[in-house]
């Protein structure tokens, strides 16, 4: 095979799989073509969050994810966003400098006052 | 929370019940000291108009005070309340989906097509960097919290709304559907761009920057 078919990706590709060989040339082929493209799989990897993927596309995942470390950052990378926005709120008050105005926490503790006589 | 603070509450169990121990004013005082800027800036994020979340913020203090009796040592005061505000907040967006349209579908276009070759594989110099995360320094820096609230702004309004309803307050997405009218695709495409967009805000307002000398 041509020299060029084997290593058209950019070095340093981080995927397991790359174009790295002859054989490796033919099983990025492989499962590239019987497994979403990456465009199609960080749509699913979305959804998956909130609704379970099937078994069949598990392994499509999976497979596809030897010849692309960049879809599997991606996944990573949404599991790590889900579950910091999820303790955003607890930490709002870092999030921001905009004070809660003093007349509105007096009033507010006059309100609490009230309820709890 | 205080233990020997809950013995001394009794509550009716009737709506409007009176309490009469001095103990619950000094705890719901100092939960407006302690708790109040944190509440009052979650709610702005999500209402963005000072006078809605001033008064989410007054709605869930006293709904803590009424519902003192069920707060145990399970959780802390701070995840308590904002518990008790996430609710407030989507009762806000309850009633507001009401009156507000979801059928803009404009925001779908696709902006991020630039990151995939046509064949539709990740552009090899534009796809996902390595994130180096550092968990429990991470979530107590003041920085990155200040970073998500940005990245958050950036996105456009309904699908930020639609975002935080799922992410942050924990929705189920049927109820977010039922309270927006919209479809389950429509719903997964908005948290689809939504989670597109600020992966690539945070990469690029964080993760990029802590990697090149702040780790």
């Amino acid at each position: 095979m041509p020299e060029e078919r084997h290593d058209p990706s950019p070095t340093g590709n981080p995927s397991v799989l790359a174009r790295r060989n002859w054989w490796q040339t033919i099983l990025v082929e492989l499962i590239g073509t019987h497994t979403p493209k990456c465009r199609e799989m960080v749509r699913i990897l979305s959804q998956s969050m909130d609704k379970p993927m099937s078994l069949t596309m598990r392994i499509k995942k999976r497979l596809h994810f030897l010849i692309c470390r960049w879809c599997q950052r991606y996944e990573e990378q949404l599991r790590y966003i889900h579950e910091t926005a999820r303790q955003f709120p607890e930490h709002a008050d870092d999030a921001s400098s905009a004070p809660l105005p003093q007349d509105a926490k007096d009033r507010i503790k006059q309100k609490l006052a009230d309820q709890i006589r | 929370m205080d233990s020997s603070l809950a013995d001394t509450v009794e509550l009716q169990h009737d709506y409007n019940f009176t309490m009469s121990t001095p103990d619950v004013h000094a705890a719901a005082t100092r939960w407006v000291d302690d708790h109040g800027e944190c509440l009052y800036r979650y709610a702005l994020v999500r209402v963005r108009k000072a006078e809605v979340a001033e008064d989410l913020v007054q709605e869930t203090f006293l709904a803590a005070v009424r519902g003192y009796e069920k707060f145990g040592s399970r959780s802390s005061e701070r995840s308590w309340l904002v518990g008790i505000l996430k609710n407030k907040v989507v009762d806000h967006f309850r009633k507001l989906g009401r009156e507000t349209s979801f059928t803009d579908m404009e925001f779908l276009s696709d902006e991020f097509s630039e990151k995939f070759v046509p064949v539709g594989f990740w552009d090899h110099d534009k796809g996902p960097h390595e994130w180096k995360p550092e968990p429990d320094e991470v979530m107590h820096r003041a920085e990155f919290w200040q970073v998500m609230r940005d990245c958050l702004s950036k996105l456009p309004q309904k699908i930020r709304d639609v975002f935080t309803m799922r992410e942050m307050d924990d929705v189920p997405s049927k109820e977010i559907c039922a309270m927006l009218s919209i479809t389950d695709s429509n719903l997964w495409v908005m948290l689809h761009r939504a989670r597109m967009a600020l992966r690539e805000c945070l990469e690029m307002n964080w993760f990029d920057q802590t990697a090149g000398g702040r780790a």
